[in-house]
């Protein structure tokens, strides 16, 4: 006889918890080819209009270069010690923005984390382009542009090469390793959709299409080696790009100036990397989803899952900056920890709790779940993080020059003028230019992963009401 | 060819620098040293280099700029542990000349992308202009902050008609965009060491100076072989306890043992500048001891 | 050898395929082999193409040579240049530092390795390719395709195991 005297009814909802919907897995397969490829239209008037001011600020960025490479850098307002300026800050800005890419494609992906799906491939090329604009910096911050290839290592007939020793040729030739097998393997997870786009494309474009799609017919022994491929180019770009940003911070690290003299640089500089790349692909994927309708497929719970992960990175940086500072304030170098005072409250104090303040303490609206699904909200929180970690830059460059180990040489009353503003500017109309292309050329969302992802997930929920459907019923009282 | 060069002298290409005794078979190893007691700050030595080394003369704005030119700079100091009753007093400065350390394990020379600095087998660190492209990671890395960038082109602005004609022909005018420093008058020293080579004897002590030795009026500036034991700079070193190689120096260890014992024992005045960066620098400077106000 | 012909059917989804490639592995039709019948899809999955049979892939081996051949002759090459003639010493460091030479070795390691896999890939793409052969512009949108290379003879029992399986549409050249 039963205790309780009320009718126990059947179950009619499935008994196991189906996770909130990253995607709407109805969605048909034409019906995502249709719209991705709807973004590869003729643009509306705003896309021309967007495009033409990138323009005109590159054309102003190259005008302030012209003028600098015809007089020499100290039109730049450097001077004796501030040698290095806004360019160095903003080449490791814009390399650290490069790393996002590499986290949503090859991290992500061999933690076969779904999510990605809809999103990596406008983090992919949003690191080949900031990779590209990184390189502009390299070349406009030296004083002999025109030599700039005594970098490389050519055999020439005077036998000398480069000094090997130096962080900045391990640089180069980091970058340009992280350049290369970043746009392979851009291109290269891009082939079937690119066999998508020759399939729908006519008169020059289908050509176009059909040189870079490889001949790519969907055969199973082309997705067999195409898989391996793609997941060894994943294992190995992961090191590297981890190795990319270490080796930037040991331009730092390996030397003895104040606070840069510390090993706990090249993690800070990834987690920098990793944190300010997120942020942008939180700009960017507001924007596309605005602008492509892309609704479907870059949804909120998407959007929740990279605003969780941006907050977990954002921790792991605030880890490693007060890690930094315990370091140098506990340690036995009275001058480092003098730089660290000096950069709490001498000349560029405001801009050192700002950048303590947009790093560690604005990511908490990241733990609002009603912060975290309003578009606006995150929209300006996603540029306020990347202004904060360009500050960071800024804050790790300009202090140990102003406040070094000889008194004498302080120079504490720097600030950068026109021509490094303009340049910087510049660099983000030359940024902005080239995703703008790449939009309008290339699918910005990966269409043959979205229906990966669309599949597995019907294919488990049909599952999961399988075996609902087939588990025993509660006994009825 | 070079993989040979590479496994026959393996040992002798892993030798960390500076090693003791590293000099004590070698011809020539530059050095300074520097009495700041008998420096009265006159400049006389910083516009010799001027003229021994064309340097060119910026103009008050880029000097205020701090883009100045000047391989060897007078710095002043007030008050040396003493609260100053206002900022620029009247009486009681001292000078300390200060330019390239030529430092036995110099942190600018590991940094240069392109290698354009390095050490010499006579013990100066070497700049060369025309491998030079501007990354100012040199200048970034030195402690002492002595290596100037040619922030503009000089050559076409610098010296107006007639002033190109007083330039030393010995010495490259260096356009935009590389970096420059003391180099202790090489050109000086090259030529004084070709002229020994061809009368078959190395360079006699006092036979060559650098332009701010010779021109400073109260012997303040001290230049000399190393190398050669019986020279005056190398007595010099020896009379200070100066060892080039060594950080800590003997004396410091035995000074800071005898304070601890409570000894308080004549200090020598030598010393070398940011020595606790191990960068063992090629100058040494005697500590002044003359009272600072007259 | 007498001059093949190939023909392509389409299906709507895996689980049709499947069946129809169970089907052509146990009949008794002669005049193709399963190694000639290869399934093109939108998407992969590899379960159903195992039905066709091991197909062994062989790219990471080259990744390995790639990664051997970068690191050891990225070392020697960087060593051999700084030991040249133009030996300078630089800072307190040896002429041949080893954390330099390392990491510039680890950067080259990768770079190669990459580049042996993207080649041995394009190798491979390049070996198969078959010009001219049959394909739907719907397998890029949602159609699974299984394309066999038959004798003539055959093709008319191929036809016949295609349409028992509900296939949407078959084309033959």
């Amino acid at each position: 006889m039963n205790i309780h005297n009320e009718e126990q009814e059947v179950a009619t909802e499935p008994r196991f918890v189906i996770k909130p919907k990253d995607i709407n897995d109805e969605i048909s397969w034409a019906q995502i080819n249709e719209d991705v490829l709807r973004s590869l239209e003729r643009p509306r008037a705003l896309y021309w209009v967007i495009f033409f001011a990138s323009l005109g600020l590159f054309c102003w960025g190259v005008y302030c270069e012209i003028y600098q490479y015809n007089t020499g850098l100290g039109v730049a307002a450097l001077n004796n010690p501030q040698v290095w300026g806004l360019y160095i800050a903003t080449f490791i800005f814009w390399i650290g923005m490069s790393h996002s890419g590499t986290l949503l494609s090859a991290i992500l992906l061999i933690m076969h984390a779904d999510w990605r799906k809809p999103i990596y491939r406008f983090a992919e090329a949003m690191t080949t382009f900031s990779l590209m604009t990184a390189g502009l910096f390299v070349l406009v911050h030296l004083g002999r542009v025109w030599q700039f290839y005594y970098v490389v290592a050519y055999p020439s007939e005077r036998w000398t090469w480069p000094n090997f020793s130096s962080p900045l040729v391990w640089d180069a030739t980091a970058i340009g390793s992280y350049l290369t097998t970043s746009v392979i393997f851009l291109y290269f997870g891009m082939i079937p959709d690119l066999a998508i786009c020759r399939d729908k494309a006519t008169g020059v474009r289908r050509l176009f299409y059909r040189v870079l799609s490889v001949g790519w017919k969907g055969t199973d022994w082309q997705w067999a080696n195409f898989r391996v491929t793609y997941l060894t180019l994943a294992c190995l770009l992961i090191p590297l790009a981890v190795s990319v940003h270490s080796i930037v911070a040991t331009d730092f690290a390996v030397s003895q100036q104040p606070g840069w003299h510390t090993t706990s640089f090249p993690p800070y500089f990834v987690a920098g990397a990793l944190y300010s790349g997120c942020a942008a692909i939180i700009t960017l994927f507001i924007i596309l989803r605005y602008t492509f309708r892309f609704e479907q497929y870059m949804t909120i719970p998407i959007l929740e899952k990279l605003c969780k992960l941006t907050f977990a990175i954002s921790m792991v940086w605030t880890y490693l900056n007060m890690i930094e500072y315990a370091a140098v304030w506990y340690g036995t170098d009275p001058v480092a920890k003098q730089t660290l005072i000096f950069r709490a409250t001498g000349t560029y104090a405001g801009w050192w709790w700002a950048m303590n303040i947009l790093g560690s303490v604005v990511p908490f609206t990241l733990t609002f779940k009603a912060l975290r699904t309003h578009i606006p909200t995150m929209m300006v929180v996603s540029l306020l993080l990347n202004l904060g970690m360009w500050i960071e830059r800024f804050m790790i460059v300009t202090p140990t020059f102003a406040h070094g180990y000889y008194p004498w040489t302080w120079n504490d009353h720097w600030w950068p003028n026109w021509v490094q503003i303009g340049i910087i500017a510049g660099s983000f109309g030359w940024f902005t230019m080239l995703f703008m292309l790449f939009c309008k050329i290339f699918p910005s969302v990966s269409m043959y992963e979205v229906k990966e992802m669309v599949y597995h997930r019907s294919q488990a929920r049909k599952g999961a009401a399988l075996l609902a459907a087939s588990a025993p019923q509660p006994a009825k009282s | 060819m070079s993989f040979d060069n590479l496994s026959s002298n393996w040992s002798k290409l892993r030798v960390k620098r500076p090693q003791p005794d590293q000099y004590k078979d070698a011809p020539y190893k530059w050095a300074m040293v520097i009495d700041l007691d008998a420096c009265t700050g006159c400049n006389a030595c910083t516009t010799a280099c001027y003229a021994e080394n064309n340097l060119p003369v910026v103009g008050k704005e880029r000097f205020l700029a701090g883009q100045a030119m000047h391989w060897l700079r007078i710095e002043r100091y007030w008050g040396e542990g003493e609260e100053l009753t206002q900022e620029f007093p009247e009486q009681g400065a001292e000078f300390l000349p200060m330019m390239c350390q030529q430092c036995e394990s110099a942190p600018c020379e590991i940094v240069c992308p392109v290698g354009a600095t390095h050490h010499t087998p006579d013990g100066l660190n070497s700049q060369v202009y025309n491998r030079c492209i501007g990354s100012r990671y040199c200048s970034a890395n030195c402690p002492y902050k002595v290596r100037y960038f040619n922030w503009f082109d000089y050559p076409t602005n610098a010296w107006p008609s007639p002033l190109e004609q007083q330039l030393n022909p010995d010495v490259t005018v260096r356009s935009k965009g590389v970096m420059e420093k003391c180099t202790f008058c090489v050109q000086r020293l090259t030529e004084a060491k070709s002229k020994a080579r061809t009368e078959g004897r190395i360079v006699n002590d006092g036979e060559v100076l650098t332009a701010c030795a010779q021109a400073c009026p109260s012997s303040a500036i001290h230049f000399g072989n190393l190398a050669d034991s019986s020279s005056k700079v190398a007595k010099m070193w020896n009379a200070q306890q100066v060892e080039l190689s060594a950080y800590p120096q003997k004396k410091d260890e035995q000074r800071e043992k005898d304070e601890q014992l409570g000894k308080n024992e004549e200090v020598v005045r030598g010393y070398r500048i940011l020595e606790d960066l191990r960068t063992y620098p090629s100058v040494v400077y005697l500590e002044r001891i003359r009272s600072a106000e007259v | 050898m007498s001059k093949k012909s190939y023909i392509l059917a389409l299906f709507n989804d895996f689980e049709a395929a499947a069946r129809a490639i169970a089907a052509l592995r146990e009949s008794s039709l002669k005049g193709f082999k399963m190694r000639d019948v290869t399934l093109k899809s939108p998407i992969d999955h590899p379960e159903c193409a195992a039905e066709l049979g091991p197909r062994p892939v062989y790219i990471q081996i080259f990744s390995l040579i790639g990664a051997l051949l970068g690191s050891s002759l990225g070392f020697l090459a960087i060593s051999s240049a700084q030991a040249n003639f133009l030996r300078q010493p630089r800072g307190g460091f040896p002429i041949v530092p080893v954390p330099p030479n390392m990491v510039i070795t680890y950067e080259l390691f990768i770079l190669t390795a990459v580049f042996f896999t993207i080649i041995s890939c394009y190798v491979v793409f390049t070996l198969h390719h078959q010009k001219n052969v049959l394909y739907n512009a719907a397998i890029s949108v949602d159609k699974i395709g299984i394309l066999v290379k038959a004798e003539p003879e055959a093709i008319a029992g191929l036809k016949d195991i295609f349409n028992r399986h509900h296939a949407l549409e078959i084309s033959e050249c």
